[in-house]
């Protein structure tokens, strides 16, 4: 039931507001990406289902999605980074029973997914951790001011905030939080690694080469503020994960907060982009005990990030369906060969959507469904529906659609 | 109904001792008969027992999940198959959510209780509990370094006080927890500010107006009044490190005249300088447990092999990520606590590791009282739950403990008394007693750990074998809840467990104190704090208070 004296939960980001107000087409507090992201799903833009690009009744579509899915014998499942923890374990659950590949869609949509943490773990902290201690906060190559709007605000690291603690981005772009900042670093784009690696160097006391404006000096003294700090925290997302080659970059971000863990305590937080990228990444690892790329057509889960993405494996013509729960494989994977039929699920109308043979328009979770996401900083977020939506959320639907496939979602 | 006919019963709460003797079993209950056309499994020459209860474990939650990430490596040499009953899974020291219920229920245990959840993040713990089936799990919830926790300490003037008795049956309530949990009070707060170590129970929490030894006594006053079904459990200061006995020993005495336990001991028995070679002191911390008759205690044996050190004493963490090169992760949870991972191997030439092993043997050799002084690895830090009938061996077969002392570092064992006259060889009585009726009565629960009318039907049969580790690790039927679980030793069923949790009433007045409170410190809402949602917290059974208890 809607619940309309809580304030709503949002969907548009990592960052999961909790506090904001929804009255028509604007929101308070004002954020673009919360914006679009109420106005687009508070009403419905999808029929409740659609084969082939027709409305559809509802049973008729299940039987056919339940029809591509058996008949498939490498499905992939992906998205969930958009959709609850609920939805994500009712999908895991029947890509254990299809055998299907899963990949969830927000390391692939932001970069910052887990390789380098895999390879040597990572320091994290919650939200309320950096606004509460971080004195000093690098923000490395990304624009939260415009990505992730209250971001800064909810840090307390917004020019009217913070006081005597210090802004510094890592860009070499003239965006807005590089506006803000207390120092502004200019690195090229290309010079990420360089960079690490010439604050790691002066982390040793070696000597490095400059790199753009990260001097050997402003490296030491860069190194030196954080080490003065009791609690710092680095800030990274996509800027320098998402092209080929990132899990290098983040590796080397980790390796520099393990170095100077020695004297400070140093955190960092991944700039997640959807709201439940972290849980979905949260409810596979649970699940199967990787956190991306889990092919379980042996019976049994197999992760090799690489050989076993979703991306390599379509590329390899080596998907024969594709359940897609509230993600866009064929913008964001480069593509779903035509003939393979799209299994689609959304609240919104997308290129994925187009292409289905068979859409079922759900109710989002946080608008016209309840469910738990688990915001960038992994805090899970309990989001009630504010809207009564006469359609079912991504988890009614996925248990309905494992019930044509025989059996319940979730065996044990 | 079932019968489970004419095996060997070990059920030291009811005093049976090996009796042959029937279980009968209907509704998910131990009744006194079933009718003669009842399911009947001939248990002639095998051992019948109650399910194993794990008194602290580390099984779900973010940082168990945060720990699944950088353990890659090993998930990949051990993957579990699903088939008709099973979903699949991954395992190694950190197995995946159903394959962690799968494995348990093969070594014949059916109640697990995680001994560390932030309460920010129940929701998370109690998504993946759902997921792990065959068990009854509950959680005790991390509250030793909660600011909000210090503020209603330092109001009470150091003490406890009917507002933070509240706060504290809130807390419960809003989590689903079975208890609460303290690690290292204070421990958290200088790690975060990056200023080490408190070395003192009377060294104030930075500025936050409050002593380790407070916050101690505080919450233990506050659980012992409420008549929790499990009284606090104290991981105490120092883990870990040389001398730290003298700290556990404080702890004790701060602790006296009301109920707590003591989590993996074995892990706080060190004599020494703190930066020396640790040194033996179970023999004193065997003497203050028996001096101490409200305490309890889980051991938190070390086994050697691979291990995942999980721990919200992050400061520990850092220690061991700076002994090797392994991959380290460390969580900060606002308000709340800290966390640290690192993966890690125990070997027995390491004099540290051997002599933790060695006093691990000590501290059960020596314990006059195995209801009070029960098994744990502290899984997975002191190794994995899979190790448990190793362990049970080592306990129950002389000749074979003599043998893996001798391969072990010489010097860390002559600093024991296992060496000296420690013959002591475990009955079958006093397995039953630490692994499934001790834990049971430690945690309050009165259904389990034993097979008395009226107890949960969870029942292991196992074959009588020579080689105690093969018997334990291979049990050939497992009832859980009523339900045959384990046939003739295949897992031919595996359903969800029902969530152990406290039934401790509170003055909802209390909401007005923690709203702006929260308000203050958390980033997230007050009102989306507590956990309501239906399929987190359903089914499960209430444990009440001690003074609401028939």
């Amino acid at each position: 039931m809607p619940d309309r004296g809580l304030p709503a939960g949002c969907g548009g980001c990592g960052c999961v507001c909790d506090d904001v107000r929804v009255a028509g087409a604007s929101i308070s507090p004002a954020c673009a990406p919360g914006a679009a992201w109420f106005s687009q799903r508070l009403e419905p833009a999808l029929p409740p289902s659609r084969i082939d690009g027709r409305e559809a009744d509802p049973d008729a579509a299940l039987d056919a999605a339940a029809g591509i899915l058996a008949q498939a014998d490498t499905p992939l499942v992906y998205g969930l980074a958009r959709t609850s923890v609920e939805a994500a374990r009712s999908a895991v659950g029947l890509a254990d029973r299809l055998g299907a590949l899963v990949e969830p869609a927000g390391a692939v949509r932001d970069g910052a997914g887990g390789r380098a943490v895999a390879l040597r773990g990572a320091s994290t902290a919650t939200l309320g951790e950096i606004r509460d201690r971080a004195a000093t906060v690098v923000v490395w190559r990304e624009d939260p001011l415009t990505t992730h709007p209250r971001l800064l605000e909810r840090l307390r690291l917004d020019e009217a905030q913070r006081g005597a603690r210090r802004l510094v981005v890592v860009d070499d772009r003239e965006t807005a939080t590089a506006r803000s900042a207390s120092l502004h670093l200019r690195v090229p784009a290309t010079g990420d690694l360089d960079g690490l690696l010439a604050l790691r160097a002066a982390a040793r006391g070696l000597p490095a080469r400059a790199v753009g404006a990260l001097t050997a000096q402003a490296a030491r003294r860069l190194v030196d503020e954080l080490r003065g700090a009791q609690n710092a925290a680095l800030l990274h997302g996509s800027g320098l994960a998402a092209q080929p080659g990132g899990h290098r970059r983040v590796l080397a971000l980790h390796e520099l907060v393990r170095d100077l863990s020695d004297t400070c305590h140093l955190v960092t937080l991944a700039l997640r982009r959807d709201a439940n990228a972290a849980g979905a990444e949260d409810v596979l690892t649970w699940q199967t005990g990787f956190p991306s790329a889990v092919d379980l057509a042996s019976g049994a889960p197999r992760s090799f990030p690489g050989p076993t993405s979703a991306a390599t494996r379509l590329r390899a013509g080596e998907v024969d369906a594709v359940l897609s729960v509230a993600g866009d494989p064929v913008v964001e994977l480069g593509g779903v060969p035509a003939g393979v039929p799209i299994v689609a699920l959304d609240a919104v109308e997308t290129a994925t959507t187009r292409a289905a043979r068979v859409v079922f328009g759900t109710a989002a979770v946080g608008i016209g469904a309840a469910g738990t996401v688990h915001r960038l900083d992994g805090v899970p977020v309990a989001l009630h529906a504010v809207a009564a939506q006469a359609r079912p959320g991504d988890d009614e639907l996925l248990r309905a659609l494992a019930a044509r496939l025989g059996g319940e979602a979730q065996g044990c | 109904m079932l019968r489970i006919a004419g095996g060997r019963v070990h059920d030291p709460a009811n005093g049976v001792d090996g009796a042959v003797a029937d279980v009968c079993i209907a509704d998910g209950r131990i009744v006194a008969d079933v009718p003669g056309h009842a399911r009947r499994i001939d248990a002639r020459g095998m051992v019948v027992m109650a399910g194993g209860v794990d008194v602290h474990a580390h099984i779900a939650g973010p940082a168990v999940n945060a720990a699944r990430r950088v353990l890659g490596g090993e998930r990949r040499a051990d993957v579990a198959m699903r088939d008709r009953v099973r979903r699949s899974g991954t395992g190694g020291t950190v197995p995946s959510s159903f394959v962690t219920g799968h494995r348990y229920a093969l070594l014949g245990y059916t109640t697990v209780i995680d001994a560390a959840i932030a309460p920010l993040a129940a929701r998370h713990a109690l998504a993946e509990l759902r997921d792990t089936p065959l068990i009854d799990p509950g959680f005790l919830i991390l509250l030793g370094d909660n600011q909000v926790v210090y503020e209603l300490i330092r109001e009470a003037g150091g003490g406890t006080s009917q507002t933070l008795r509240d706060a504290v049956a809130w807390w419960l309530e809003s989590t689903g927890a079975l208890g609460v949990k303290l690690v290292n009070p204070g421990g958290a707060e200088r790690w975060k500010r990056g200023n080490g170590r408190l070395t003192s129970l009377d060294e104030p929490v930075n500025e936050l107006g409050v002593t380790p030894r407070q916050v101690l006594d505080a919450l233990a006053t506050a659980a012992h009044e409420l008549g929790l079904p499990h009284p606090v459990h104290v991981h105490c200061h120092g883990l870990g490190v040389a001398g730290n006995a003298r700290t556990t020993l404080d702890t004790m005495r701060t602790l006296d005249g009301r109920r707590a336990h003591l989590a993996h001991l074995q892990f706080h028995a060190y004599g020494g300088r703190p930066g020396g070679r640790p040194r033996s002191r179970a023999v004193d911390l065997v003497d203050a447990l028996k001096a101490q008759p409200e305490l309890t205690a889980d051991v938190g044996q070390v086994m050697f092999g691979p291990a995942t050190t999980i721990t919200a004493d992050a400061q520990i963490s850092a220690v061991l990520r700076d002994s090797g090169d392994a991959a380290w992760i460390s969580a900060d949870t606002e308000v709340e606590t800290g966390c640290g991972i690192v993966p890690y191997t125990y070997r027995p030439s390491s004099y540290t590791h051997a002599l933790q092993w060695g006093i691990g043997l000590e501290l059960f050799l020596l314990s006059p009282d195995p209801w009070r002084l029960v098994l744990s690895t502290d899984h997975p830090n002191g190794g994995s739950f899979l190790s448990y009938p190793r362990l049970i061996r080592l306990l129950m077969d002389r000749e074979y403990r003599n043998d893996q002392l001798r391969r072990a570092n010489e010097a860390a064992i002559r600093r024991t008394v296992l060496l000296d006259d420690l013959h002591r060889e475990y009955s079958l009585n006093e397995i039953a007693i630490i692994t499934r009726a001790g834990p049971a009565r430690q945690l309050g629960l009165a259904d389990k750990g034993h097979l008395g009318v009226g107890a949960d039907a969870d029942v292991t049969v196992y074959h009588d074998r020579a080689d105690r580790e093969e018997m334990f690790a291979t049990p050939r039927y497992v009832i859980k809840g009523g339900e045959v679980v384990i046939d003739d030793g295949d897992l031919v069923a595996a359903p969800r467990g029902r969530l152990l949790r406290a039934g401790v009433a509170h003055d909802p007045e209390i909401e007005r104190t923690l709203r702006p409170a929260f308000e203050r410190r958390y980033t997230l809402g007050f009102d989306r704090y507590a956990v309501s949602e239906p399929w987190l917290l359903e089914p499960a059974r209430r444990i009440p208070a001690a003074g609401e208890r028939p």
